[in-house]
């Protein structure tokens, strides 16, 4: 069974671009160029996975998924970018996206993000996991919840290894885990990442007024 | 204006409900406020006079009778204080030289012209003030004629102000603008042509392309200006992937978390990393490489890895220089150390590790 997803991004020539290098592998039931026109038809289609650009000509990635979890709490959202800054990519990360991918990913890799984005997983790319173990080192934080804010060395070891280039599969090899156990790892990650007070994560927030 | 503008009291009007909105408007008691147009009236009729003006005016029709009943009452009030007719006139001059000079361009707004009308009939009014020698006025006049010019004149000044501002903000804008044309010019254009002239070597032009999207992002995006490479370990890696990218091919994926500047240890960290990313591309046969830059409080590490052919260190001819020398030596004379990890068949991983001085 093809996952169904929707393509968001304002590029007509990425858009095709994306749809070429998927292929057969999903099925692209629909494409938004702006947040105006996605909201609608995201909610119409009501697709397993929506691929989203960070910037918008009408706005950031955040505001669909702010618009369409309350109503379509079903749908997962993949942000796919060329932005590299931290707050963009932390902004649609916090806002409810299960993952963060560059736009130079290869076909099958981004088929298979988009298969673990629909099964509930994380995805996270060297770079996020670099902006993540960034925004969480140690000896920084303040307040909040102890639980939420810092990482344990476990996940801390597993964001290194995805950082530094290693496939789950890989990293379940170097840690002697299962591959499982690096998904949950990561999972956990991505809900520490949505949920803490974090300072730096606080300030990222408060820069792009999502608080 | 911030006059606030009142509506006449239909409930609890004497005559026109005039006085009752006065109270009303500044919360105070309607027989204060009638007692204050009583002793008006008293002084000359002024008191009638700005009645009818206030009565105009909130009606909200005949602007000109509520001016120019406000004015008279003005007239008789100085007179009933005791201002000789020729200082009275004087005043009136000014007053009616403001008005019209507010009425012509003393709104601030910046196309508006110099009233010269205004400047002339104040100024008219000023000699006859000046020229009346009573003592009643010796004291007032030069303040009046003070306030007169500073009233007309003000908004002229302010405006030559804006408009210097206006000039201001458009230079630092079109030297912006020419910035940006020199920076895209020497960067994205320059790319452009090369791909145009490289367009049938396809490797070719995906590491301009990449190179340049790097470049550009890190200006973008980046705190660091463009090719400072002496202020961010970040850039400085950025900048030897992307030379590494260029000469050879290859697609570098490079991730960091924290960053720091560049000194002497830390340039030579820099040179072993790019030395590690120049043999992954050139024989590990891959053609993305991953590099992962980790700075904390007390080291400063990276990871250079690729998942390609690997080699066993110990077929490696001792008499190539690569490893040894420009890896594992550069980074022990830094007072780091370079970790490789390699087989076979099970791609290669340059670990660099640099211990930080205390700060």
């Amino acid at each position: 069974m093809k996952r169904r997803v929707v393509l968001v991004d304002d590029h007509d020539l990425f858009l095709s671009g994306v749809r070429a290098e998927l292929g057969d592998a999903v099925d692209v039931v629909g494409q938004a160029g702006s947040v105006a026109e996605a909201v609608p038809l995201i909610v119409e289609l009501d697709p397993e996975v929506v691929l989203l650009d960070v910037h918008l000509p009408d706005g950031s990635g955040d505001a669909i998924i702010n618009a369409v979890a309350p109503e379509r709490p079903g749908v997962k959202f993949l942000a796919l970018s060329v932005s590299d800054a931290a707050e963009d990519v932390i902004a649609v990360i916090r806002a409810g996206a299960r993952g963060y991918v560059t736009k130079t990913i290869s076909g099958p890799e981004l088929a298979a993000a988009i298969e673990r984005v629909a099964t509930g997983d994380a995805v996270f790319s060297p770079r996020l996991a670099g902006f993540v173990l960034d925004a969480f080192r140690a000896g920084e934080q303040v307040g909040g919840d102890a639980e939420l804010d810092e990482l344990t060395p476990r996940e801390r070891e597993v964001l290194q290894l995805i950082a530094r280039g290693y496939m789950y599969k890989e990293i379940a090899a170097r840690l002697h885990l299962s591959v499982k156990t690096v998904e949950s790892h990561v999972s956990n990650v991505l809900r520490k990442l949505q949920l803490s007070t974090r300072h730096e994560l606080a300030r990222w927030a408060t820069q792009h007024r999502l608080v | 204006m911030s006059l606030r503008a009142f509506a006449p009291s239909s409930d609890e009007r004497v005559i026109a409900g005039v006085c009752a909105g006065i109270a009303q408007t500044l919360a105070v008691d309607a027989t204060l406020v009638r007692l204050v147009f009583a002793l008006l009236a008293l002084a000359g009729g002024a008191g009638i006079l700005l009645y009818l003006a206030l009565w105009a005016w909130a009606e909200g029709k005949r602007v000109w009778i509520a001016g120019l009943a406000a004015f008279l009452a003005g007239c008789a009030l100085l007179g009933a204080l005791g201002f000789s007719g020729r200082s009275v006139t004087g005043i009136a001059l000014i007053a009616a030289g403001l008005a019209l000079a507010w009425r012509q361009g003393g709104s601030f707004h910046p196309e508006a012209p110099l009233s010269y009308g205004g400047i002339a009939l104040a100024a008219l009014g000023a000699v006859v003030l000046l020229s009346d020698g009573g003592t009643s006025t010796a004291l007032l006049a030069p303040g009046a004629v003070a306030g007169a010019l500073l009233l007309i004149g003000g908004p002229w000044v302010w405006r030559l102000a804006m408009e210097r501002d206006v000039e201001r903000t458009a230079r630092i804008r079109s030297e912006e603008r020419s910035d940006v044309a020199a920076r895209v010019h020497d960067s994205v254009l320059q790319t452009l042509a090369l791909i145009q002239r490289d367009a049938e070597n396809p490797r070719r032009v995906a590491s301009l392309a990449r190179r340049q999207e790097r470049e550009l992002r890190g200006w973008l995006y980046g705190d660091q200006p463009l090719g400072d490479e002496t202020a961010s370990l970040v850039a400085a890696l950025e900048a030897a992937a992307g030379d590494v990218e260029e000469l050879h091919g290859v697609r570098i994926e490079l991730a960091s978390a924290g960053d720091c500047p560049v000194d002497a240890s830390v340039q030579a960290l820099v040179l072993a990393a790019r030395e590690a990313m120049t043999n992954a591309a050139k024989f590990a046969g891959v053609e993305e490489i991953d590099v992962y830059l980790e700075v904390t409080d007390d080291a400063v590490s990276v990871f250079v890895r690729d998942r390609g052919a690997g080699f066993d260190r110990a077929a490696v001819p001792t008499d190539r220089k690569g490893l040894a020398q420009s890896i594992e030596g550069r980074m022990e004379r830094a007072g780091g150390r370079a970790t490789i990890v390699s087989g076979v068949g099970g791609g290669t991983e340059v670990e660099l590790h640099l211990p930080r001085e205390s700060s």
